[in-house]
């Protein structure tokens, strides 16, 4: 319930346009666009298969499409400038969780005592200042996904891409960890990809349905006031059950398509 | 007693021992074919000095087979991994080295290399070039792929994400390796010997079943077992020091 | 009370048709592969004489030449193919065997070295090395040959070749070879156009003794079984000595792989080494020997001949 945290870096909105994507030799999805809107949290919710992960990767970088842009209003390249967070906290076992969260830094090789103080800083912000030499084996679920959190923070990177971060979690820490992730990111240009119509709703500025074979993203939804919401908020409830009916016929139109 | 670490082991000679005196009296078996323990315990004590010296040049066959197979094998996982058509000219130099009976190229190796310790040792690196080299690559190969989308997302170069991801990752791996060639180096050493040596546990096992000296033959070949178990215990002290993240492998139950 | 005569006719008719005694089975342990130092064997085998004899007699050849006589010993076979000077070593260890017939009577062992090495004398081999492959005497030998000639054992550096004696003279990897048999060895050199020139261990200082020898565990050689053998291996050298080229033929019958340039010069010059008289025993050669192998320090005590060696037919 945080005031959104001002903007300390330049962050742009992503867009992008006519992708298509082929798996196996049937289009994931064709002519496919989306905007991310600056310094603001896109939730792309839908059913499992349909592409939400391609289209994430897409953006990241992290695979081709075989037509199709990703580009910043600011002119500047997207590679560079994206964080990503999968389901697994993706913590190296070897390293202490100040290591990892210096992980980027380490790769880059541009480790030193700043950015060793910062690392640890942003531990602390998450809750974590005491477990600063753990090994992550020693440390639950959710402190290793606020680990995570902190590693994320550590890159400052204007663009944020989530691929359901919090779903490995149970509903208590998961809470948490949203409130956690909204406050220290909530400047940032974030695309979030959840299972859960509800974390959609928590958190988003757009919500946004991804359905169909080849998929299509549907109208964007946005919620009142802003994330991240509180759980007891009475709009939430009817929305969601809007957003459960539209997953539901996807759901069905999905069993028809070829 | 607490059984331990430490006293099973002995327990479990023990046991060994007393299996084969049984088997000696029992089976009635002539004691130029099987001595009894006595026997060799008293080959043991009067040739002392022999097998200590042919001890530790098998010794020296066995560690330094060992710490050039490793190297080799590593520098041949890391190639692999790093460039692609490095894997196909590599592969099957492997499976060939692991599938060519050693007593095949025991004879060649030593008229190339001659009598001495080279060809010994050259006979081990050989034998442990397949496991070590498998097990390293097949870790770096295996990384999570979390993990790589990850260093790339943040703008690591293939050397980073090598040296810092996938070479931690894969030392488990390593480790599984570096047993099993510490089992198996021994065996080069030793066949080595058998085709052509003047120094060694194999040698002068050879020697004395020559001159139907059984009970040294046997005290030599269990100075031989005692160095290859020896050995394997060190490298796996190594390997799991090198693994220090991973759980324990035995929860220890004797704690009960 | 035709029922049971039935049964009595039929014990009667079995009891006539079975021939009168069954063969004896035996086993003979070859010391090597199949080579012409075994033709005897294979003559009798293949003229039938150890059938005569009623004896039915298999060959095998062992993986390690030092295992047969252990066998022997241990009462898994009845007869091994070996060595004289072995059997001194191994009675001396207490292994009950005993030697019943001679298929090789002079020695085969020499010491060899490449003539275009430029050694021309044993005393050459100074300061040089020499290969070996584990019998258990080759030092004793080695010593008195040397001996003979003015050198000590510590003069020259002894290398286990294992058996490949051949290819490290021909590899240069050692100046001389010893161990190497003279009928076989330097026929192997000949055809690898590297000829050898060997000094006969007999004629350097080491007493005369049969290279190849068949022993059998103490406890067999009364049994009438052992003489017939011994008869048998005799009918097998006289026949070869008078038909030497169709006993080259009767060696070779079924095993083309024996067939080969080696073997047959080999065969040529084994033929003169063949003990004629195979059961006969040479008492003055064994006990010389055995003070030899005493002296050297290869064997304990020397035992009473009969001990370990006897004469059947």
């Amino acid at each position: 319930m945080a005031a959104r945290a001002p903007a300390t870096i330049s962050v742009p909105s992503v867009h992008v346009s006519g992708a298509g994507l082929a798996f196996d030799g049937f289009p994931l999805f064709d002519d496919l666009s989306i905007d991310l809107a600056a310094g603001e949290w896109t939730i792309l919710l839908g059913p499992s298969g349909v592409g939400k992960t391609s289209l994430l990767r897409l953006i990241a970088g992290l695979e081709g499409a075989s037509a199709g842009t990703v580009r910043c209003d600011d002119g500047l390249p997207v590679s560079e400038r994206v964080a990503y967070m999968a389901q697994q906290d993706l913590l190296l076992p070897w390293l202490s969780l100040q290591d990892n969260v210096l992980l980027g830094a380490r790769l880059r090789g541009s480790i030193d005592s700043r950015s060793r103080a910062r690392a640890r800083e942003l531990l602390t912000r998450v809750g974590l200042g005491d477990r600063i030499d753990a090994l992550p084996a020693a440390c639950s679920g959710g402190m290793r996904q606020r680990a995570a959190v902190a590693r994320t923070l550590f890159e400052d990177r204007p663009i944020v891409l989530m691929d359901e971060p919090f779903s490995a979690l149970d509903a208590i820490t998961r809470l948490q960890l949203q409130d956690i992730a909204a406050e220290l990111l909530g400047d940032r240009t974030v695309l979030l990809i959840t299972h859960d119509p509800f974390e959609a709703l928590r958190l988003g500025h757009t919500v946004r349905v991804m359905t169909g074979r080849p998929a299509q993203i549907g109208a964007p939804l946005a919620p009142p006031g802003t994330p991240p919401r509180p759980a007891t908020t009475p709009e939430l409830i009817a929305l969601h059950a809007t957003l459960l009916a539209r997953l539901a016929a996807a759901a069905e139109t999905g069993a028809d398509a070829p | 007693m607490m059984l331990n670490r430490y006293t099973r082991p002995l327990v479990i000679l023990a046991g060994l021992l007393a299996a084969w005196q049984a088997v000696v009296v029992l089976t009635g078996v002539p004691p130029f074919i099987l001595p009894p323990p006595g026997d060799v315990a008293a080959a043991l004590r009067n040739r002392t000095g022999v097998i200590f010296d042919n001890a530790w040049v098998t010794l020296i066959e066995i560690v330094a087979g060992f710490l050039i197979g490793t190297a080799v094998g590593m520098t041949s996982a890391l190639t692999m991994a790093a460039f692609r058509p490095a894997r196909q000219w590599l592969m099957p130099v492997m499976v060939v080295s692991q599938a060519i009976p050693v007593f095949a190229l025991a004879p060649v190796l030593t008229l190339w290399l001659g009598y001495g310790m080279e060809s010994k040792i050259a006979m081990a690196v050989l034998i442990i070039y397949f496991p070590v080299t498998a097990a390293f690559h097949d870790g770096l190969r295996q990384t999570e792929t979390g993990w790589i989308d990850m260093a790339r997302v943040m703008n690591a170069s293939r050397r980073a994400t090598l040296r810092h991801i996938r070479i931690p990752a894969a030392l488990p791996s390593l480790g599984s390796g570096l047993r099993v060639a510490a089992a198996v180096a021994p065996i080069g050493a030793v066949v080595g010997e058998w085709v052509g040596s003047s120094a060694g546990l194999g040698y002068l096992m050879l020697h004395a079943n020559a001159r139907v000296q059984i009970d040294l033959m046997f005290a030599a070949l269990f100075v031989l077992a005692i160095i290859a178990c020896a050995f394997y215990f060190a490298i796996d002290a190594v390997a799991r020091r090198m693994t220090p993240w991973q759980p324990s492998p035995q929860p220890d139950e004797d704690t009960k | 009370m035709k029922k049971p005569f039935l049964p009595a006719i039929a014990a009667v008719i079995l009891a006539v048709s079975t021939p009168a005694a069954a063969a004896e089975k035996m086993t003979v342990l070859l010391d090597w592969f199949v080579n012409p130092d075994h033709g005897p064997l294979y003559v009798a085998q293949e003229r039938g004489y150890f059938r005569d004899a009623g004896l039915e007699v298999s060959f095998k050849a062992p993986a390690d030449p030092n295992d047969p006589p252990k066998l022997v010993a241990a009462g898994k076979a009845d007869l091994a193919v070996s060595y004289q000077p072995q059997l001194h070593v191994q009675v001396d260890r207490g292994l009950p065997l005993v030697r019943v017939a001679t298929l090789v009577a002079t020695p085969l062992n020499s010491l060899v070295v490449l003539r275009d090495s430029g050694i021309r004398t044993i005393a050459g081999l100074k300061g040089k090395t020499v290969g070996f492959s584990i019998g258990g005497f080759e030092d004793a030998l080695l010593r008195a040959m040397l001996e003979k000639n003015g050198l000590r054992l510590s003069d020259i550096k002894l290398v286990n070749v294992n058996f490949s004696l051949s290819p490290a003279l021909v590899s240069g990897k050692v100046d001389a070879v010893i161990g190497a048999f003279r009928n076989f060895e330097l026929n192997q050199l000949d055809i690898l156009k590297r000829p050898g020139l060997a000094f006969y261990v007999e004629e350097e200082g080491v007493p005369a003794y049969d290279e190849l020898i068949m022993v059998a565990n103490s406890k067999d050689v009364s049994g009438p079984h052992m003489r017939k053998f011994v008869g048998a291996i005799e009918r097998g050298v006289q026949y070869l000595v008078n038909h030497p080229d169709e006993s080259w033929n009767l060696f070779i019958k079924g095993r083309k792989d024996l067939d080969d340039e080696l073997n047959r010069r080999a065969w040529r010059d084994t033929i003169p080494r063949f003990a004629l008289r195979p059961g006969a025993l040479d008492r003055n050669r064994y006990a010389t020997f055995a003070g030899f192998l005493k002296q050297q320090g290869l064997i304990k005590t020397v035992l009473p001949l009969d001990k370990y060696a006897v004469e059947l037919n």
